[in-house]
């Protein structure tokens, strides 16, 4: 095909993207803006005159969250890795008693809300001391996560040939070594796409961290932005700063493992 | 492209079952041949801390929620632990609540709506993404962006760009004209409002699903379709669409199921307000229950369960048809 | 094999039990007082109080005064209340506790706070109008440990421009007539907030009291009078439309810009509105008819939760004590500049400091408690229903009859419960 035609294409495509992405554009002119300039009517496209205001905000305000933020993602992904990988090796290869009902709950599990989920935590958690934990809203965050994690392990585990288990068997592995020299290391790229899916939906999860852990210490990231929301103050540069800060691990996890993000939405969403 | 994890569109029973199968039958053939001491307990034992988590994580928080939503737990009844028992009380208020009725048809045009846009939508972009030309990867990544970002940060985006008084979308309509518009303010809009910052977040999970899928549509037919004269748009309807139909399914379901769910994005932008005007099951649920100073867990668990319900129900098409579409 | 297997599964059952733990251990840390102990903990919702701060250093030397060590946690208002809730429930309260006002009838209700009677207090020198936000049944459940309220601030520059007078605002016709000025001027006449909050019925009622509507029947004429009052300021352009989604920090956010007339605003602001790019000043908001309206009372109460070990009211009752002396209360205006003592000795000796305070001290002796009129814990309920009925008139969904109407009987429906 000619070339002036496929720059034609990309032309569509810049201008596509454009829109598409003009709101992130948009959050980023607003968090460099000075606070005198943001009531500004019509608002300007680009900061012309920015301001560093914002981000000293979130540096100094907001660093905690991050950090707690940080803390609950990756214990969210340690806590999803034990539970599902194991899971899905039993059901993929142990042929388990019971994997049909049990896949089934994992489906229906995905399909409860998360305020249900909320409150039945809350209710427990009260009882329990774990309001207000980091180790609570872990736990919580993780179940956005760990159905779809043994059912991601699940499909990807079946596709590992039996000859490599039994090979392993034949050396006198048992089942736990198998699992973890054999099959672990065989699914390394379904355990990054796991990993990275509970890490971002723990880390921009609201919904639990507002019910769960709404005071004191323990703030996650989407906390410390909705309180400035929720103070429902007009500061949109701190407000926008701090979301930009917040972007930055889903930036950095689209540069560096885009493949696996693209996989684990269409294993999520698509079944052979 | 390198392993993905899980294949996409066509049936391929060698890949075994896969994610989301109701029921992997023990993959067949080939792993009866091979014993290598199965054994029931260990299946067991690599299963227990799964099963104890759904336990401890799923069956008893919502069995929590059985039970706020059969008692009256006002704040008295929460410190001193004794709720009464009111039976069915809290989903006769709820059902009879003048909320309820708005709730229930602002989730549905709230759902339906999204989706049909988020789908179509995505559906456009994946068929044009399928072209070849330059940039496309990055542009193609660039879309991703929307998903990937914590949902309160895109909401407030959004709550900013729709301000009545300095929003950047009334003063690109003040530049063509318009009169400023109360996108977030007015009763009669507001539920569009947070549909459009909806879709817009849905987009890219359709587009990446979507195009996907029609990777797995092999050239060939588009080539043969081509040399028997058919023209793009006879192309995208006699192969592209049927060809995509299964897919399709699947993530609109998908769709449904989370959309059902959705709290963050419309409880940042309006609280479900003015009045109910944007409030819908699972925001009326949150607010209930949390949103106010006054925590009323028994009615909010009533509406969550009412939600559960809903969502089950599109669960269970959904199964039906995944199971046809592996037949 | 067996072997094997008993191993593996320990394994596996092993980090399970690991991650539990880990979680487990991350949980401890409640606030409980055991026995005897001489630590005696304070909540307060003033996190912008470190611990370095002069709030935190008056705590820690009225714990020193009552021979013991304090230790002190700020968690934000709402998550209070919460938190309070919770620990009476898990037995884990603290010795003292700095409670949002309305919060306090709900929790006393509960049996989770101790009334100041049996406790030994004195509160009779409080002024009964700020006591009244903690007094359930007749019996008082805490002492404010000052009180803020209401007031219009105005922009000089502006109304000056406009010719207008502020003393000439004596009623809401004068307050009307002063919106149009400013506004036929070039600018905006008022904002408030709005906001679907127990802050939007917190702005709402000194307009809703000054037209003589009582909270126990919110579709009264007079009611929908205020609520006309203003719909109408926003149907005419006289206030933004963004009052419907205003909090108080917004509304002020929009008076700094100097493009507002008036402003709806607290005691908290006195220092920023001196700070501002132009000349403020305030009055009290006026009622209906003329004179000032009944402002709502906000502010924290300090209470005494119910504990197992009931030798620690003693010490309790001298932390409270120590706070709420003619000294303290004075002190307490000083470290947050927007308090006002709830005493009238506080008072005198806080204007003998800051005579300028004198409009603010008046409002607060004019100043009503929210869940006065023995609303007690209903109060929480029936205001949700306020703000709602203020969301759906300003934005037009609704006339503000139709919707104090509905919010009479959602009120009604949920108080007799």
């Amino acid at each position: 095909m000619s070339h002036r035609r496929s720059w034609w294409k990309t032309g569509i495509g810049l201008v596509l993207t454009a829109v598409m992405l003009f709101p992130v554009y948009w959050m980023i002119n607003v968090s460099f803006t000075k606070t005198s300039d943001l009531r500004d009517s019509p608002p300007n496209l680009f900061p012309f005159a920015p301001t560093l205001d914002g981000y000293t905000a979130v540096l100094s305000q907001q660093l905690p969250y991050l950090g707690t933020s940080l803390l609950i993602g990756l214990g969210t992904v340690l806590v999803t890795l034990v539970i599902s990988a194991p899971a899905g090796y039993a059901l993929a290869k142990l042929r388990l008693r019971g994997a049909a009902p049990l896949t089934f709950i994992l489906l229906v599990a995905q399909m409860i809300p998360g305020v249900v989920m909320a409150m039945g935590f809350y209710a427990i958690y009260l009882n329990s001391g774990l309001l207000n934990t980091v180790g609570g809203l872990i736990l919580a965050d993780s179940t956005i996560a760990v159905p779809f994690g043994v059912l991601l392990f699940t499909a990807f585990m079946s596709g590992i040939p039996n000859e490599l288990i039994q090979a392993a068997t034949v050396d006198g592995a048992g089942p736990w070594r198998t699992f973890r020299s054999i099959i672990l290391p065989v699914s390394r790229n379904s355990a990054i796409t796991v990993s990275l899916f509970a890490f971002l939906w723990a880390w921009s999860d609201f919904i639990f961290a507002s019910t769960l852990s709404r005071s004191g210490q323990f703030l996650p990231i989407t906390l410390g932005i909705y309180k400035y929301i929720g103070n429902n103050t007009s500061q949109w540069n701190a407000i926008m700063a701090t979301a930009v800060v917040a972007s930055i691990p889903a930036a950095i996890l689209l540069i560096v493992a885009q493949r696996y993000v693209a996989a684990g939405v269409t294993a999520g969403a698509v079944k052979d | 492209m390198t392993t993905l994890p899980v294949r996409v569109g066509a049936a391929r029973p060698d890949a075994g079952g896969a994610v989301g199968t109701p029921a992997p039958l023990p993959p067949k053939q080939r792993s009866r041949r091979t014993s290598f001491g199965t054994n029931q307990w260990v299946a067991l034992a690599f299963v227990a801390p799964l099963i104890a988590y759904l336990v401890i994580f799923y069956a008893f928080p919502l069995y929590r929620n059985i039970e706020l939503s059969l008692h009256d737990y006002t704040p008295r009844a929460f410190v001193q632990g004794n709720a009464a028992f009111v039976g069915i009380e809290n989903y006769v208020a709820v059902f009879g609540s003048k909320t309820f009725p708005k709730a229930l048809a602002n989730t549905a045009l709230f759902t339906i709506v999204s989706i049909a846009f988020q789908f179509g939508i995505g559906l456009i972009l994946a068929v044009f993404f399928r072209n070849n030309f330059r940039l496309n990867g990055v542009l193609r990544g660039l879309f991703l962006v929307p998903w990937l970002l914590p949902l309160i940060v895109s909401a407030s985006t959004w709550s900013s760009m729709m301000n009545s008084d300095n929003g950047v979308i009334n003063s690109a309509l003040a530049v063509i004209g318009v009169a400023p518009v109360n996108w977030l303010t007015s009763p009669d809009l507001v539920l569009a409002s947070v549909i459009i910052a909806n879709i817009w977040l849905g987009i890219p999970f359709n587009l990446v699903v979507l195009y996907s899928g029609l990777q797995n549509i092999p050239e060939d037919l588009y080539e043969a379709a081509s040399l028997d004269g058919a023209n793009a748009w006879q192309k995208f309807w006699r192969i592209t669409f049927p060809l995509l139909r299964p897919v399709s399914l699947i993530t609109i379901l998908l769709g449904l199921i989370y959309t059902l769910k959705v709290v963050d994005i419309i409880w940042i932008m309006t609280a479900g307000g003015p009045g109910d005007s944007s409030t819908t099951l699972a925001t009326w649920s949150y607010r209930e229950a949390f949103g106010t100073g006054n925590p009323d867990f028994s009615p909010a668990a009533a509406v969550g369960n009412v939600l559960i319900l809903i969502a089950l129900i599109f669960g269970f098409i959904y199964l039906r048809i995944q199971n046809r579409t592996e037949k | 094999m067996t072997m094997k297997f008993v191993r593996s599964t320990m394994a596996v059952a092993g980090v399970a039990t690991l991650a539990l733990a880990m979680v487990g251990c991350s949980a401890a840390g409640g606030a409980s007082s055991s026995a005897g102990s001489t630590e005696y903990t304070v909540w307060d919702p003033y996190p912008q109080h470190d611990a370095s701060s002069d709030w935190a250093k008056r705590i820690d030397a009225c714990g020193v005064d009552a021979g013991v060590t304090i230790k002190r946690t700020a968690y934000d208002s709402q998550s209070l209340t919460n938190q309070s809730l919770l620990a009476a429930q898990e037995g884990t309260a603290a010795d003292v506790v700095l409670l949002d006002n309305p919060a306090v009838t709900t929790l006393a209700d509960t049996g989770a706070l101790n009334d100041m009677d049996s406790i030994g207090l004195d509160t009779s020198a409080i002024d009964p109008n700020l006591l009244g936000a903690g007094v359930l049944d007749g019996k008082t459940y805490g002492v404010p440990v000052g009180a803020n309220t209401l007031a219009l601030y105005y922009n000089k520059d502006i109304l000056d421009a406009a010719g207008v007078d502020p003393a000439t605002v004596k009623d809401w016709a004068t307050l009307t007539a002063a919106l149009q000025k400013v506004s036929t001027n070039g600018h905006k006449g008022i904002t408030f907030a709005g906001f679907a909050s127990e802050e939007g019925t917190f702005q709402f009622l000194p307009f809703f009291w000054g037209a003589g509507a009582n909270l126990n029947k919110l579709d009264s004429t007079q009611a929908v009078s205020a609520l006309t009052l203003w719909t109408d300021w926003v149907n005419q352009g006289l206030a933004p439309n963004s009052v419907i989604t205003n909090s108080q920090n917004t509304t002020w956010e929009e008076f700094l810009t100097g493009d507002f007339g008036f402003v709806v605003n607290g005691t908290w602001q006195v220092n920023s509105a001196s700070k501002a790019a132009f000349k403020t000043g305030y009055i009290t908001i006026p009622a209906e008819a003329g004179g000032a309206a009944p402002a709502p009372t906000g502010g924290e109460f300090m209470v005494i939760p119910t504990q197992k070990d009931t030798a620690r009211y003693d010490v309790s009752k001298k932390i409270v004590e120590c706070m709420s002396t003619t000294a303290g209360q004075v002190k307490t205006a000083d470290t947050f500049a927007y308090y006002i003592p709830a005493t009238s000795a506080g008072q005198s000796a806080l204007l003998v400091e800051h005579p300028e305070l004198s409009v603010w001290v008046d409002a607060v002796k004019a100043a009503k408690g929210r869940t006065s009129d023995n609303l007690g814990a209903n109060y929480p309920k029936i205001s949700e229903q306020v703000y709602t009925a203020v969301q759906n008139a300003l934005s037009g969904a609704m006339t503000p009859a139709e919707a104090l109407k509905e919010a009479q009987a959602a009120a009604a429906a949920a108080t007799t419960k």
